[in-house]
């Protein structure tokens, strides 16, 4: 598509599939020279696996890439540096002990490529130099890595990705999420200094305010789809909500009715806990017989949040009352043991053992049940785990199966059967429907309701119509601060914004 | 937090990296080394007569040549401990190929086969399959040590000629013997790959940060897969010029330049790159280790005095090594 | 729990021994004798106290190299208190327990100060002489064997089995039922296989990876109370021969059965034992079954790592349609 003057990429039509899964739905995609493009979306709408096509990672089941006017076949990652696309991961990998232009240049420290090529260490300088020259900022490339602030270790490795003369277009994914307010803005200021070179950017960001401050355009994916493309200017002038554009308003799931008591007694308590750059001031009382939902964003600081309320990330201040009295968990089993239980986020590395069977794992968080005198009562356990199995519907109620042959949303089912057999007090889902099929989805919903009548249930979830759809009670946790306290009249759009801009709209 | 803008402006030139420690700390190993020497020699005159220097330097050159492998496997965060049993086999071989009448040529090459085999075994299930170094290496380094065993059904063999490799041995210049002469140009060629090669470059940003440099696209499988047919090769050519040095075939020579390998590498990281394992150091660590058990031995110290000695010196490389290690630990990422 | 599968490789395991049973049988018919039977079974004994306590390290996914080095120490200090005339009851535990002090020393040592791994395993070793010159000057003891009654536990017979056996045989079922029957086993597993899943369900994992080196150390140490036993001297190096065999037959039987467990290494040591005892009866020399023995681990391990017997299942697999 040779001649809109001023884009540097097109990516057309793309399609990309896992399975039966449509991962990318008939995508455009365009970058203009010089432009910096904010990419949003929730976790799993598309964007990073457009991003993974784009630097040779994945390969497109259909569509065109056109860079600079040319067709490209991004076929594997070393096609897409040759083709000028540069990746700069979120957690990039250096060498500590190697200064910055060294690590700029790893893999390239000579003229000839090959393991056994001589090093020209002037040469590294004057090209560290030269990178200066075109990209004017304030580094000394010349100090080790190891003894570098996190900013300057980020722009070592946005140097390095663009280390090659032909790189025009360069991909961070939130590189923002380890720096401070400062660090931030001499790396927004590098991204100018950038882009005045004429280097394309497209950036990836949870962060709706960074999208304001730094970018020209941005493109909101949902569900594998390029949902809407627009300019920053036009976004302002025409008050386009992005957080409405993110989120599906209606995925046709049906939620249990909500519970009208409000008078149950309180299990847990939560008073200004904090953990130093993850959270802070978060009160909240959860009582029996209601559902209580915190909706944050990735980096949001919920995950952590429901880790230290688990025992296994320790908080620096503020207090945890179980049942009026204070505790403090040294680690799961002490919090287990007090009567609360973690359905985890990543349930495969931190719920289940995948390779165990049903009973296994079902069994596991309470060993004390399920043996007498150590000696484990296989008959019983088999017995519970198939009754609980039942209750929460396990398809198929196979119990000799390994986890690892359940679907994603039976798995989760599972993990729930684990809580049910510990019989705790507290029950606290973290991103409890995701990679869950929809029929699962309902089931879980009703579980948790049926649940939280004789215990009570705290969600955390960054898919804000799931937590309003399912609690009682509401509140959002902003960058680590709640916004508000939970309250039943929060509206969904009002939980949305509050927990994606960092405000509530009246 | 750094201010940044107090940091250099881009006009000037990168600094010249901050490197391992001053020159005390760098070179001090050497002059620990001197100090030995000449300590020895002031005890015990005989320390430095010509036969006993050369004796040393003998024995060094061969055992040099046996960990220079080694240092490179250690230096990039992995280990081998087959090289002894290697040199022990490839020893073997040669011997019995001698005493069998083939000549010193195919026994040489048929000793050198035997390190190419371990080492691509070696090379294959470490570096190709990525299973753990130190099991498969025991259990390769056995495996040698038993068909080592297996081809003097038990004991030594005894060899009436030192052939063209005894001739090669006996050459000398001054105190100084041939051997010693090639084995220091090996070790000057090595130290010009590490230091001035992107090959060593590489081998010390693995031992640091493999994600970084397999992300850079250095093929890094590739070159463990290098070196430890390197360390096969070494140890068995090692192995050759030992059945020439010792008139026979030692299966069990393996069990003594086991502990002395570790040692030489671990300890001579000390020098120049404040613990981490580097062929000079390696050397002075050879030399250091041979002379210090040398003068020890004609002072009249006994066997065990002389294995704790050599137990407290592996002790002190492994401390170096780990204290070298976890300063760098942890800090590499953003 | 008794799967088709099992069954399946059950039949296929004892398929492989009677061949090589078989084998041995046509080179030299004193194999199959009652005095050949039960030199194997008191081979295997030694073999197997070994690397059942091996089994519960491998479980949670460790290496425990220094494991010969710990048995050496528990025969030098088993040795001592026989020599001080301790009464044998009383020596024994006291090599158990030196098995128990340092096996978890060594596994956990090594990690907290992230050394290079080689170092427990050669400083355990280093340990074992030192206490060997400590307590007798020299590298054996065998003062007061013979009056102790240590002999006893090589040469007397329980319900008609020789007492090695025996010992194993009771040592096997209660290893049996910590690892499958009980809470702890179940631990144990939970750790090797995620260990962050288990710490979330409360399993105490730390206390676990410490309890399977101490239960490590302990078994090398019932191990070599048995050689003991039956040389009637207490030896330093006895230990190193126990490395090998015990490795190849945790792994042997790891990856014939599809995961470590106390079945599994004792397939795999009866499979080993009876290969080794046919080398001895056949009078071929020991460095060529401590070469089979090599060989032997090293494909164990290539297959027992899940990419490799991922590749392996996948070829069976196509040739297999009835998966």
């Amino acid at each position: 598509m040779a001649g809109q003057t001023g884009t540097i990429l097109a990516m057309r039509g793309i399609q990309k599939r896992f399975g039966d899964v449509n991962a990318l739905d008939d995508v455009d995609f365009c970058l203009g020279e010089g432009e910096v493009h904010a990419l949003l979306g929730v976790n799993g709408a598309g964007k990073s696996t457009l991003i993974k096509i784009l630097s040779g990672v994945y390969s497109k089941d259909g569509g065109t890439i056109e860079i600079a006017g040319k067709a490209y076949d991004l076929g594997s990652p070393r096609a897409a540096i040759e083709a000028g696309v540069a990746v700069v991961q979120q957690h990039p990998e250096l060498v500590g002990d190697l200064t910055g232009a060294e690590n700029i240049f790893l893999g390239h420290e000579s003229a000839k490529p090959g393991l056994f090529s001589r090093i020209d260490r002037s040469g590294i300088a004057a090209r560290a130099q030269a990178m200066l020259s075109r990209f004017p900022i304030d580094i000394d490339l010349g100090r080790r890595v190891a003894d570098m602030p996190a900013v300057d270790r980020e722009i070592v490795a946005i140097l390095h990705a663009l280390r090659l003369e032909n790189a025009r277009i360069l991909i961070l994914d939130e590189p923002t999420s380890t720096l401070t307010e400062r660090e931030k803005a001499s790396l927004f200021s590098m991204m100018k200094t950038l882009k005045a070179a004429g280097i394309a950017i497209i950036y990836i960001t949870h962060r709706l305010e960074e999208v304001f401050e730094i970018a020209d355009a941005f493109t909101v994916f949902r569900g594998g789809r390029n949902v809407a493309t627009h300019t920053v200017k036009e976004a302002r002038e025409k008050k386009i909500s992005i957080p409405n554009l993110m989120l599906d308003s209606d995925k046709g799931l049906t939620f249990p009715p909500r519970s009208q008591k409000t008078d149950g007694d309180i299990v847990l308590e939560a008073k200004n806990l904090s953990a130093e750059g993850l959270f802070r001031n978060v009160s909240f009382a959860a009582r029996k017989g209601e559902i209580l939902g915190i909706f944050g964003l990735v980096g949001s600081g919920v995950d952590e949040l429901s880790k230290a309320l688990f025992g296994v990330v320790a908080p620096n201040s503020g207090e945890i009352h179980l049942k009026g009295r204070a505790v403090r968990f040294r680690s799961a089993a002490q919090a287990l043991q007090a009567g609360i239980f973690l359905v985890p986020g990543d349930r495969r590395s931190e719920g289940l053992t995948m390779d165990e069977d049903v009973v296994f794992n079902t069994t596991l968080a309470n060993l004390g049940r399920a043996s007498l005198g150590g000696i484990l009562r296989f008959g019983d356990n088999r017995k519970q785990a198939a009754a609980l199995a039942a209750k929460v519907d396990l398809q198929p109620p196979k119990l000799d199966r390994a986890l690892r042959g359940f679907s994603g949303g039976n798995q989760q089912k599972v993990v729930i059967a684990k809580g049910l057999y510990r019989q705790a007090e507290v029950y606290i889902f973290v991103e409890p429907t995701v990679g869950v099929d929809i029929g699962a989805r309902s089931k879980i919903y009703s579980l948790m309701r049926e649940i939280s009548r004789d215990a009570a249930v705290i969600v955390i979830s960054s898919d804000c119509d799931e937590v309003h759809g399912v609690a009682d009670r509401t509140v959002a946790l902003y960058k680590g601060a709640p916004i508000g306290a939970p309250d039943r009249a929060t509206t969904r759009d009002q939980l949305l914004s509050a927990g994606i801009m960092g405000e509530m709209t009246a | 937090m750094t201010d940044i803008t107090a940091s250099l402006s881009p006009a000037r030139q990168p600094a010249k990296p901050h490197r391992h420690g001053g020159v005390f700390t760098r070179y001090g190993f050497f002059l620990l080394v001197i100090a030995v020497f000449i300590a020895f020699a002031w005890l015990r005159p005989t320390f430095i007569a010509p036969g006993n220097i050369h004796g040393m330097l003998m024995s060094a050159s061969i055992a040099a040549l046996m960990f220079l492998g080694l240092t490179w496997i250690v230096a990039a965060g992995e280990i081998d401990v087959s090289f002894m049993s290697v040199a022990a086999l490839s020893n073997m071989i040669v011997a019995g190929l001698v005493q069998s009448g083939s000549g010193w040529a195919l026994a040489t090459l048929g000793g050198l086969a035997a390190g190419l085999v371990f080492g691509l075994l070696n090379a294959g299930l470490v570096a190709g399959l990525r299973l753990p170094a130190l099991v498969i290496t025991i259990a390769t380094g056995a495996l040698a040590a038993s068909v080592a065993a297996a081809i003097g059904l038990g004991t030594s063999i005894s060899l009436s000629n030192t052939g063209f490799v005894g001739s090669i041995l006996n050459l000398r210049l001054g105190v100084v013997p041939l051997i010693g002469v090639i084995v220091g140009l090996l070790y000057a060629i090595s130290w010009f790959v590490q230091e001035k090669l992107t090959f060593g470059h590489y081998i010390y940003a693995l031992e640091q940060n493999r994600a970084a440099v397999v992300e850079a696209g250095v093929p890094v499988n590739r070159m463990l897969f290098m070196l430890y047919v390197l360390s096969g090769l070494v140890s068995s050519l090692a192995g050759v010029l030992l059945a020439a040095n010792l008139s026979s075939g030692q299966p069990y020579l393996g069990t003594s330049y086991f502990l002395d390998g570790l040692t030489s590498v671990l300890l001579g990281g000390m020098a120049l790159k404040l613990g981490k394992p580097n062929v000079l150091g390696t050397l002075a660590a050879v030399i250091f280790l041979i002379g210090l058990l040398n003068g020890a031995a004609l002072l009249g110290w006994t066997d065990s005095e002389r294995q704790i000695v050599r137990g407290s010196l592996l002790l002190i490389g492994v401390g170096l090594v780990v204290f070298a290690r976890s300063r760098n630990r942890g800090r590499a990422h953003t | 729990m008794i799967s088709g599968r099992l069954i399946i490789r059950l039949l296929a395991f004892i398929a492989l021994v009677a061949v090589i049973a078989g084998l041995f049988w046509t080179q030299n018919a004193a194999f199959l004798s009652e005095g050949n039977i039960r030199a194997l079974m008191r081979h295997m004994s030694v073999q197997g106290l070994a690397a059942l306590g091996l089994t519960f390290v491998i479980v949670v996914r460790q290496f425990d190299l220094s494991f010969p080095g710990v048995a050496s120490l528990g025969a030098m200090t088993l040795g001592w208190l026989i020599a001080s005339g301790m009464p044998l009851s009383v020596a024994v535990c006291g090599g158990l327990a030196a098995g128990i002090a340092f096996g978890p020393v060594n596994g956990v040592a090594g990690a907290r100060l992230a050394l290079p791994d080689i170092v427990t395993p050669l400083a355990t070793r280093g340990l074992a002489i030192g206490f060997s010159y400590f307590y007798s000057n020299g590298t054996s003891i065998s003062q007061n064997f013979f009056m102790s009654g240590i002999l006893d536990l090589n040469d007397r017979k329980i319900l008609g089995l020789d007492m090695p056996f025996a010992i194993l045989m009771a040592a096997a079922i209660v290893g049996f039922v910590v690892l499958h029957a009980s809470r702890f086993g179940r631990g144990f597993y939970a750790t090797g296989e995620n260990r962050t899943s288990a710490r979330f369900s409360g399993i105490p994992t730390r206390t676990l990876i410490v309890a399977a080196f101490a239960i490590c150390g302990m078994m090398a140490c019932l191990s070599i109370t048995l050689l003991v036993a039956s040389s009637g001297a207490a030896n330093v190096t006895a230990g190193n021969q126990l490395l090998m065999p015990a490795f190849a037959a945790v792994y042997l039987g790891a990856a014939l059965f599809g995961r470590p467990s106390v079945g599994a290494t004792l397939a795999g040591t009866l499979m080993m034992s009876t290969m080794l005892n046919g080398f001895t009866l056949l009078a071929i020399p020991y460095y060529y079954s401590d070469a089979i023995v090599s060989t032997v681990l090293i494909a164990a391990i290539a297959l027992f790592d899940p990419r490799v017997s991922g590749l392996f299942r996948t070829l069976v697999a196509k040739k297999d349609k009835t998966a």
